[in-house]
């Protein structure tokens, strides 16, 4: 996020150079055992990195760069591999177990691959006789004649079978974005009829008038709106509430920090909660579908909500440490009347049918996805929403997610994912060590990095350390994929961490300093909490 | 506090007033520039100066009698420019009569009119309700303004249209 006004800063020129040179850099690296694919892909990957992180052009417009640059350089349809057949041909038998090969299929490594099936090789080690110009005589006793060799070990379909392009543009309707979708169009009908803001003022008239519960109430029903609606939406809702209540201090009362800190720091970590709660989930729940590791809507709800009930309770006493209440009682005043036209009790009818099947998921079996097209469907049929309703979707955020899973499903395809996990001994580190430094390296790219992007950079390692197996039996790849996805969200220290951040900073009341004391204490101990309930709860609750 | 490109234009031909203005807008200047003009002329020089330079005219603050042609006369010609349409308009005056008054307000779509003498408290509210007005209607990014306009309304607007969007 950044608040200038117009035109490129410095940074983003810089970023935008970055980027483009990123694209064509690993094409004047040797990268030893990196398929042509692989250079490709990973040209792409440095560049969506690079242009995340100096944001040149807004990320959604990264995101869907990377879509085209995939379906451009990486597809089957595409002009890279439209009519490209990978150079092979049956090897030259001299006499028993010698072979005359073009100089051209030997590997540095002195390997020849041979095709195992389309599209797939495999080394296989020769010994060199005699080298013959064009050609190479060598000696092998596990070649034989009817299988074909590659002749041109460098070309582009060497260990690549290119995705069909609908692959790539597919997943902006991939089914945890449909979820999404559905997450939206409820969200989006709720602001038109005014449910969020009655649903606030029902859910916080329990907690009375003294400040530290008020506190603890604004918290909860934040934390519980974000789970379901965009942390954003509900941030900036809530801060319509605690306006008010702040004009009631004193000028110089630090107790209004407090109150105005509760509320980014609740929708952040309240959309923990929900695969729907804030779109890194989408990222990992994506990644981790891909690889059988489906989690339903209730398996994640029982994963995540006692560490966002823990998160919240812990930044409550938090921040009444820091900043205690300075009045015995406040005046909560809100105002409103429920919306009872028939379109709103539609609304609810339809809101409350979709939120209790989708946290009943596990009770019917009805994929959260499938469910997500009752409010998609029924919103537009009652008329709840109307053209511009819908156009007024956030679908930069759906292609923010849709980009995201495009690059892990490109990396992971053409080999780079594995590729950049090589080179060190990750086995070496121990599942438990593993965990922490994904946790710790999560939240503080986070911080700095929009949490999409983060657990897009991070998601592709973690699934190439579950298919190559370099980590063993203990691994556990649904868990660390959880562990990135909290960890992307309890990244709070900084205004441009979260656009929740962002948008309490801007109000004025909340210092940068305030807000880093307290989000630098909460991603520590939200870090060791994440460690804590990946080695004794979540072990207990997936299998 | 960053400078925005949304300039507050005063036109008023007694130095005095003008700078009493000018003053009570101190709090507002460090992100809305201030600029003066004493005449109907000067002052759409001033407008298409900075207009050329890309820059809005987010509030235009016009005194009615003015040498030349006069305030109610201007801002009818500005509501008139597609490129000033959008400004927010205010008649600051003690001497325009019922008529010129009642021409403003239907010609000139006039969003206030404040009489002199005013107070500081007034211009100021009147200010920032108008600014706030002109940068929900205008601007694709509101944080920055939420902490010298109404905060309550910009976030009110952020919530309905999602120009701010989880990330």
């Amino acid at each position: 996020m950044k608040s200038g006004y117009s035109g490129l800063t410095p940074t983003q020129i810089t970023g935008l150079f970055l980027g483009i040179f990123g694209l064509i850099l690993p094409f004047l690296l040797p990268l030893g055992s990196l398929s042509f694919a692989g250079q490709i892909g990973l040209g792409i990957f440095i560049m969506a990195a690079v242009f995340w992180m100096f944001e040149p052009i807004p990320i959604y417009a990264t995101s869907m760069l990377v879509i085209f640059l995939q379906i451009l350089l990486l597809s089957a349809q595409g002009p890279m591999y439209m009519d490209a057949q990978l150079p092979a041909s049956e090897p030259v038998e001299l006499r028993e177990h010698t072979w005359q090969i073009p100089s051209g299929a030997l590997l540095d490594d002195q390997t020849v691959l041979v095709v195992t099936e389309p599209g797939k090789t495999e080394a296989v080690p020769v010994e060199i006789v005699e080298r013959n110009g064009q050609h190479i005589i060598i000696r092998s006793e596990e070649l034989s004649a009817d299988q074909a060799i590659v002749t041109n070990t460098k070309h582009r379909l060497v260990n690549y079978i290119p995705n069909s392009y609908t692959d790539y543009i597919g997943t902006l309707a991939n089914p945890i974005i449909i979820l999404f979708l559905g997450g939206f169009m409820l969200a989006e009908a709720s602001v038109k009829y005014n449910l969020d803001k009655n649903l606030t003022r029902y859910l916080l008239s329990p907690f009375g008038s003294k400040p530290r519960f008020i506190i603890l109430g604004l918290m909860l029903v934040t934390a519980a709106l974000s789970a379901f609606m965009s942390n954003t939406a509900t941030a900036a809702m809530m801060v319509t509430v605690i306006l008010p209540i702040i004009a009631q201090l004193e000028p110089g009362d630090r107790f209004k920090f407090g109150l105005a800190l509760s509320i980014p720091i609740a929708a952040n970590i309240g959309g923990i909660a929900t695969p729907i709660g804030t779109p890194p989930n989408a990222i990992v729940i994506a990644a981790l579908t891909e690889y059988g590791k489906s989690i339903s809507f209730t398996d994640w709800i029982i994963v995540a909500a006692p560490l966002v009930v823990m998160m919240l309770i812990f930044a409550w006493w938090l921040l009444l440490a820091f900043f205690p209440p300075s009045v015995d009682r406040f005046n909560l005043n809100l105002k409103g009347k429920l919306n009872l036209s028939p379109k709103a009790i539609g609304l609810y009818v339809i809101f409350g049918a979709t939120v209790l099947l989708w946290i009943t998921e596990n009770m019917h079996g009805i994929p959260s996805s499938m469910v997500a097209f009752l409010p998609v469907a029924a919103l537009v049929t009652g008329s709840i929403l109307s053209k511009s309703d819908i156009r007024n979707l956030p679908w930069d955020v759906l292609w923010l997610m849709a980009g995201g899973i495009s690059l892990g499903i490109g990396m992971d395809k053409t080999g780079l994912a594995v590729w950049m996990i090589s080179g060190f001994d990750w086995g070496a580190m121990g599942y438990i060590t593993l965990i922490l430094v994904f946790g710790i390296v999560a939240v503080g790219m986070s911080n700095f990095l929009s949490n999409t992007v983060t657990a897009t950079l991070l998601m592709p390692l973690v699934i190439s350390l579950h298919t190559s197996g370099v980590m063993g039996d203990s691994f556990n790849l649904l868990i660390t994929g959880i562990v990135i996805a909290v960890a992307c969200s309890l990244a709070m220290a900084l205004p441009i961490s979260t656009p929740p951040n962002a948008i309490a900073m801007s109000t004025g009341i909340i210092r940068t300093k305030d807000m880093a004391k307290v989000g630098v204490i909460i991603g520590i101990v939200g870090v060791m909490l994440i460690l804590a309930y990946a080695m004794f709860y979540w072990p207990l609750v997936t299998n | 506090m960053e400078r925005s490109d949304i300039y507050i234009l005063c036109i008023e031909d007694e130095q005095e007033v003008l700078d009493a203005v000018v003053r009570d807008l101190e709090k507002l200047e460090e992100q809305f520039p201030v600029e003066t003009s004493t005449s109907a002329e000067e002052a759409r020089d001033v407008i298409e100066k900075l207009l050329d330079d890309g820059k809005k005219i987010g509030l235009i603050l016009c005194d009615h009698i003015l040498p030349g042609d006069n305030g109610v006369e201007l801002l009818i010609e500005l509501h008139k420019n597609d490129r000033t349409h959008t400004s927010r308009k205010v008649l600051l005056t003690g001497q325009a009569g019922l008529d010129d008054t009642v021409r403003a307000l239907n010609e000139a779509r006039l969003h206030h009119y404040i009489s002199k003498p005013w107070s500081r408290e007034e211009l100021l509210e009147v200010s920032v309700k108008l600014l706030t007005d002109f940068v929900i209607e205008e601007e694709e990014n509101l944080l920055p303004y939420m902490s010298t306009l109404d905060a309550e309304r910009i976030s009110e607007n952020i919530r309905t249209r999602h120009n701010v969007s989880d990330e």
